[in-house]
């Protein structure tokens, strides 16, 4: 029947379209979803909202913390990628041009015993505000920042202080400081 | 033949209402009738079209591929149902997704089949609109994304940038995969409560 009811979860019918299941239950979930209007109702939701996702992060709308492998992955795939890679107190000289698809700053600070770490961020331009809980990479002693593009296209010279913080229970430890004085090119 | 009239899902639905009440069988034995039932034939073209397009987006990656597949498959179903080919009318989602299996093997293997096809039945078909997901919200979308916590917007950008597993985004951020899973759930669910609200606020 064309008409059952769907009991799959979002977070189920996600991992069948990642690729996450194994053999079995991936074909008996697609049978499913192929004979039910209402998942593929729901999986065509899924699917939408991930390309819709997709396309913001390639517009440039939004500043994020990734992984400098996924810094790679994106220069594979031909996007142009303007990067600073700045040692712990380090400041840079930076730009944005209108053929840079993303602005990527690598933070070196020394990583090996932080928990946590939050981004405090003082900008001339958007004010001061901060970032909790970031992703990094305690090992390699980074964290890749992006930086949205339609925000930097649109500054004229400023400059902002980035700040790393250790947070551990109710202590706060500073890691490192870097600057950025952007001039518009 | 297959008219574009017939098979075009953004033709007008008048009269094609009752056709898109009936269950896949009754359907497909109209479709075997003596007489030919247009009305059927589109009601299984808008039912499993947009089916047969996720199927392919899925296994070939590719909106292109995807919307091939649309074509070649309701072409064979259509032909199998006119021919009353199909021998068990009552499990055509299964007799569909089968076909729809064959054909990415065959394509996967470089066969022309399709090539074959399409000379034969020189067609317009399209993904049907039967169980279309309403239409998102870029601007809301962009909000709800700016609202999240850094961490769960991190993963749900790098997933949907080229639809990734989580293990290979724990990779990724040295994570476990089972760390990335929660951040997602809980990033796509707290996604979802925004854009609800966000709707809700018009």
């Amino acid at each position: 029947m064309t008409r059952a009811r769907c009991d799959t979860t979002p977070h189920d019918l996600l991992a069948y379209w990642l690729g996450e299941l194994d053999e079995a239950r991936e074909q008996s979930l697609e049978e499913h979803v192929f004979a039910c209007a209402a998942c593929t109702k729901r999986l065509a939701a899924i699917v939408d909202l991930g390309a819709a996702i997709r396309g913001e992060l390639l517009s440039g709308a939004f500043s994020f913390v990734t992984s400098a492998p996924f810094i790679r992955r994106i220069k594979e795939a031909g996007w142009q990628v303007r990067e600073y890679d700045l040692p712990a107190g380090g400041s840079v000289a930076c730009t944005v041009t209108p053929d840079d698809d993303f602005v990527v700053s690598y933070l070196r600070a020394p990583l090996s015993d932080v928990r946590r770490l939050d981004v405090l961020i003082d900008d001339t331009t958007s004010g001061k505000h901060r970032v909790n809980d970031v992703a990094f990479d305690s090992e390699a002693g980074t964290l890749a920042a992006v930086t949205s593009t339609v925000y930097v296209k649109g500054l004229g010279p400023s400059q902002r202080r980035v700040r790393l913080v250790a947070v551990d229970g109710v202590e706060e430890r500073v890691i490192a400081d870097y600057t950025f004085n952007h001039s518009p090119s | 033949m297959f008219s574009r009239e017939v098979i075009n899902p953004y033709a007008p639905r008048m009269g094609f209402e009752a056709a898109d009440t009936d269950d896949d069988a009754a359907l497909a034995r109209r479709i075997g009738g003596r007489e030919r039932d247009a009305a059927a034939e589109a009601a299984i073209c808008r039912r499993f079209g947009p089916r047969i397009r996720l199927y392919g987006l899925k296994h070939l990656r590719s909106e292109a591929a995807a919307a091939d597949l649309v074509q070649d498959v309701l072409v064979m179903v259509l032909t199998k149902l006119r021919d009353g080919a199909v021998r068990e009318p009552e499990r055509l989602a299964s007799f569909v997704l089968g076909m729809a299996r064959q054909t990415v093997i065959d394509q996967q293997r470089g066969g022309r089949r399709r090539a074959r096809i399409l000379e034969a039945f020189p067609l317009d078909l399209t993904p049907a609109a039967e169980e279309a997901p309403e239409p998102i919200d870029s601007e809301r979308l962009k909000l709800c994304l700016g609202a999240l916590p850094e961490r769960e917007r991190s993963v749900l950008l790098m997933t949907f940038y080229d639809d990734r597993p989580a293990d290979a985004v724990a990779a990724e951020l040295k994570l476990t995969a089972g760390n990335v899973r929660v951040i997602r759930h809980r990033g796509l669910d707290r996604l979802r409560d925004c854009m609800t609200q966000a709707e809700g606020t018009t």
